[in-house]
């Protein structure tokens, strides 16, 4: 696996010395690189992160009823081009829609499509508003001066799927993040008293964890949102689900750090710190947490995922977010109707962004986790 | 083996002391759902017409034991449930043994094939996954298995019923015939209940293998490079051979272990697919008993089996474990 072979004697000495001083974070990020599945993972990522994180930038509308386009229900999407019958333009351009009701076609409001009337796509147009930083801001990568655009069409009330998805992919990381955050700083807590003390209370908090671990997730969410109250807003919601999520993660990622801590609070070091007289939570700072960060972050990456698929499947059974709210887990509620199903195939692009990112997530992991194996380069 | 009996006592009494924790749990969070029973009742009777006060409430508090301090009725609650007695259900006002009946084991029966079809695929594409050096066989692997994890399984199962509807003009929903429904169990019938149940089998197996694959590759990629495997690779050991007889039996063990968490996993999809599917099994009753109508009663006695079930399974898995892996025998019988 390794480009450069370190054993091998006629390799420049720097490369070595370069090597055997390089920090854990290094070590891993250059076994990382090696994996080219991985490294497609992680480039994906980084593009939907970011794309998530400057959604209402990237995309023309606003993903709720406010930026809905009223004369263009379940529209199907309207792609840009550069060329038609008429001859090419250099700017992309699309064909007005209109919508009419007449004798002919039955009473029953049809749109229709005008070829002969082009609207030009521009970039960095002034739209709707936005927060974006704490600040407030109003232009848009691209839209239209007259008329609108949809990538990926429209919903049953008008608003913008490609807008949508794009804040559906910010708003699934960002549940995702604060439950692996909470998650995270129970496990550390729960698993380091657990593995650094041992004994009685380790066997205790075990018992506590498979506990918490046997019992099925999904009623204890139902049970947890039913005490939803209806009157609380959509932000509120989407904290507690957070919070829900966090609560439910912990137990795996707990038992990975008592087992770590266990095996780790034996060695050498740590007995030769205490002989030195160092307290237990310098102990615990200063040698026993570095030794194991790497293996945390590799964890919480491996968890991240299953996040966000609780957060879908909750909102799926209509237990977690709700329409108004764009998650991915609303949007693909969205598409579980026999009548999406067979006329409106666009709603399904939002669940093809879905699988990416999980995708995404699951192969960085799984690279991120072979890059942090101390002995992987010994292997091959 | 007084010792292994021991060591088995033991584990029967954690089994127990975890189940009766997790009822506890399950048992304050249906607490914490607003509104108790006696007020769902009379509030049902209040829309058929019937004028309802305050002091019926409090009657019917009193009648079905309300009233009583919240403890207690959880040791009767409990004593009930291992008796296999579980009352009647707060809203149908069936009782809860007849209201489940057979519907649990056919789920439960359903999640063990899933969990089984799971790692069936699970252990040999883990164990390429960690060992090949193909990057091209390894990732498609790879690429397939997590796809079970990350198309949402009630899409996958409304794609399957679609097409079959157009294809076969059959939608594979439900878990019997018509005709057999009612039937006894004979042989036709199983043979009706086979040719359904594949579906909700295949999908959760398919959602659940991602998890296991992780797990096995894990475990799998951390034991092949440990000096032993080396050392009898050096000793002329090799191909499959070597995989199986030596990394691959240290990894698996600790999968062993967890069967009965990835039990609880499976679970937790099972509603979800069951609601697609309309497979009338405790699944779909649970999302009916909990979101719906806020069935206290039956919703706990559905938790207290999948709980059930999932601590039966770890109890069993430590004690096959015991006897199979000689290194915890070892540690037993000193």
């Amino acid at each position: 696996m390794t480009e450069t072979n370190i054993y091998d004697a006629n390799v420049d000495q720097s490369a070595k010395d370069a090597y055997f001083t390089a920090g854990q974070g290094q070590l891993i990020w250059t076994r990382f690189k090696k994996q080219k599945a991985a490294m497609v993972g992680a480039w994906v990522l980084v593009i939907l992160i970011l794309s998530g994180i400057f959604a209402p930038f990237l995309t023309p509308y606003d993903p709720t009823i406010a930026g809905r386009d009223k004369d263009y229900l379940n529209g199907a999407p309207t792609i840009p081009q550069f060329c038609d019958d008429n001859g090419c333009s250099l700017r992309p351009f699309l064909y007005a829609v209109e919508r009419e009701r007449s004798l002919a076609t039955n009473f029953r409001w049809v749109t229709k499509v005008n070829t002969d009337k082009r609207l030009y796509v521009q970039f960095f147009v002034e739209g709707s508003e936005y927060k974006m930083f704490f600040m407030t801001f109003n232009t848009h990568l691209f839209g239209m001066e007259e008329g609108f655009i949809h990538l990926f069409g429209t919903d049953s009330t008008g608003k913008d799927i490609f807008s949508r998805t794009f804040h559906a992919i910010n708003t699934s990381l960002a549940v995702g993040t604060i439950g692996v955050f909470i998650a995270f700083v129970l496990a550390l807590i729960i698993g380091g008293i657990s593995g650094f003390y041992g004994g009685w209370i380790d066997s205790f908090i075990q018992m506590v964890t498979d506990a918490v671990r046997t019992i099925p997730a999904i009623p204890l969410f139902m049970a947890l949102a039913a005490f939803i109250p209806d009157t609380w807003s959509a932000e509120e919601r989407f904290f507690f689900i957070s919070i829900i999520l966090g609560f439910i993660g912990w137990p795996t990622l707990a038992r990975r750090v008592r087992t770590h801590l266990l095996t780790e609070r034996n060695q050498e070091y740590v007995l030769a710190a205490q002989l030195c007289g160092a307290s237990s939570g310098h102990v615990i700072r200063k040698h026993l947490l570095p030794s194991f960060t790497s293996y945390i972050i590799v964890d919480l990456v491996i968890s991240f995922p299953y996040m966000v698929l609780s957060e879908t499947a909750l909102s799926f059974i209509g237990l977690g977010l709700k329409d108004p709210v764009n998650s991915l887990g609303v949007m693909l509620q969205n598409v579980t109707s026999a009548d999406v199903l067979l006329n409106y195939q666009w709603y399904f692009i939002p669940v093809i962004f879905f699988i990416i990112l999980v995708m995404a997530f699951v192969f960085v992991g799984d690279g991120l986790r072979d890059a942090a194996d101390p002995y992987g380069d010994t292997k091959k | 083996m007084v010792q292994f009996l021991r060591f088995a006592g033991i584990r029967a009494v954690l089994a127990f002391f975890t189940l009766c924790l997790v009822s506890f749990i399950v048992f304050s969070l249906m607490e914490l759902v607003p509104g108790d029973c006696a007020e769902r009742y009379l509030a049902f009777k209040n829309s058929q017409g019937a004028q309802i006060s305050i002091a019926d409430i409090e009657a019917e508090r009193v009648r079905l034991g309300l009233d009583r301090p919240f403890f207690e009725r959880w040791v009767k609650w409990i004593f009930g449930a291992f008796q296999g007695e579980f009352g009647d259900s707060c809203i149908l006002r069936l009782n809860i043994n007849q209201l489940l009946g057979q519907k649990v084991w056919l789920s439960i029966g359903i999640c063990l094939g899933s969990l089984l079809l799971a790692y069936a695929i699970a252990i040999p594409v883990g164990i390429i996954a960690a060992t090949s050096r193909n990057p091209y066989l390894n990732n498609s692997l790879r690429l397939v298995s997590y796809l079970g994890l990350a198309l949402p399984n009630f899409l996958l199962a409304l794609m399957i019923m679609l097409f079959s509807t157009m294809v076969f003009g059959n939608s594979l929903t439900g878990l019997f015939s018509p005709e057999y429904r009612d039937a006894p169990w004979d042989w036709p019938k199983i043979k009706d209940f086979l040719s359904h149940v594949w579906l909700p089998v295949f999908i959760l197996g398919w959602s659940a293998t991602a998890f296991a694959i992780q797990t096995v590759r894990a475990l799998m990629s951390d034991e092949i490079s440990k000096l032993y495997v080396t050392a009898a690779a050096a000793r002329g050991v090799s191909g499959r051979r070597l995989l199986m007889r030596y990394p691959a039996r240290h990894a698996l063990s600790p999968i062993i272990n967890s069967l009965g968490f990835d039990l609880n996993r499976i679970f937790n999809e099972l509603p979800i697919v069951a609601l697609i599917l309309t497979l009338t099994e405790a699944g779909s009753l649970l999302i009916e008993a909990l979101a719906r109508s806020n069935d206290q009663q039956l919703a706990g006695a559905i938790i207290f089996f999948l709980t059930g079930s999932i601590v039966a399974i770890n109890f069993i898995t430590d004690i096959t474990l015991a006897i199979v892996d000689p290194r915890i025998r070892r540690s037993i019988l000193g």
